[in-house]
């Protein structure tokens, strides 16, 4: 009975401190977590172009995961228009091909509202014939952030398993 | 070999070894809770509903139990507690390894940052396992605080 106590001492003790800290400490996550559970491979789409040292390939389990968990940035690095016709929900836009020339700390910076250099960053454009994530991916790693992942299978591949799609305009395809 | 497995010094050895490695383990993973949830949905052994909860609670109660064994408040409930985890922690492991899941463990760091493969992880909480089964079969009980005896006015 004492043991059972103490068992259950720690345990509950637990728990208030975990809730109390959760609402206190800044970097909160939900109680309860809304995951969804896909049936996929589970292996990330790599491009034959893909060198050693690049950012991490993710597949499409782990971008929904980061997804539902809510911390991570979704950037897309497709150009403005492309972005408009469809995203991931929540996602900003860089567009690779349109960025300015020279120190683009401030840039980033202001693109990422201030987020940390170890801020989880899921990278990714159109699909596996779009190369603009990988080579965002290694700009990133080069400019100091050191949390950046690729979703190479990108929008394509997030609607084609019937995920939700921001679209701010109406496109033929 | 009773002796031994009672002896006072081994048992204060156990506890410092012990309470201190669920101590370190737990500070990370309650600063950075999501770090941790990734790293619990990477064994993909526990339903999405639970990861969160586990992500927050877990840490809270690895701390309490290397504080209770280092001070030896709620000694015995502590003991158990750490026996559990690292049995669950082991079943975890060898799951991840027979798996072939090249995962980190999310041991005392997490997610991306996590640096521990899997056998590492599993060779050390197998040395840990030893020491926290002496813990629970031993009967040293020298250096405990003990809230009962305060209680009636005599510590120690």
């Amino acid at each position: 009975m004492v043991l059972f106590k103490q068992l259950m001492t720690l345990l509950i003790l637990s728990v208030v401190l975990a809730f109390g800290s959760n609402l206190v400490l800044p970097n909160s996550i939900p109680f309860v977590g809304e995951y969804r559970s896909i049936s996929s491979s589970g292996e990330p789409i790599v491009p034959p172009s893909a060198e050693l040292g690049d950012p991490p390939f993710i597949d499409l389990n782990r971008a929904r995961f980061e997804y539902d968990l809510g911390t991570a940035i979704f950037l897309d690095s497709r150009s403005p228009e492309e972005f408009d016709c469809g995203t991931i929900p929540g996602s900003i836009n860089i567009p690779f091909e349109y960025m300015p020339d020279g120190d683009l700390t401030e840039y980033l910076d202001s693109a990422f509202s201030g987020a940390a250099f170890d801020k989880t960053i899921i990278n990714y454009c159109s699909g596996e014939e779009c190369d603009l994530s990988l080579y965002m991916g290694r700009f990133l790693n080069t400019s100091g952030y050191t949390n950046v992942m690729i979703f190479f299978g990108g929008s394509r591949e997030w609607e084609q398993a019937g995920f939700e799609v921001e679209r701010r305009v109406k496109c033929d395809n | 070999m009773r002796q031994l497995i009672d002896n006072d010094y081994l048992t204060m050895l156990s506890r410092l070894l012990i309470g201190g490695m669920f101590i370190s383990a737990s500070f990370y993973k309650i600063i950075e809770p999501a770090d941790f949830a990734k790293s619990i949905w990477q064994y993909h052994m526990i339903p999405g509903s639970l990861i969160n909860l586990m992500a927050l609670i877990l840490p809270w109660l690895e701390l309490l139990i290397g504080l209770a064994l280092i001070f030896g408040f709620a000694y015995r409930g502590a003991i158990l507690w750490a026996n559990m985890l690292l049995g669950v922690f082991i079943i975890a492991l060898i799951s991840t390894i027979a798996r072939g899941l090249d995962i980190d463990c999310g041991c005392f760091k997490a997610g991306e940052s996590a640096t521990a493969p899997a056998w590492d992880a599993l060779w050390f909480d197998l040395v840990a396992m030893f020491f926290a089964v002496q813990l629970w079969i031993g009967k040293s009980s020298r250096w405990r605080f003990r809230l009962d005896l305060i209680n009636r006015g005599c510590g120690g």
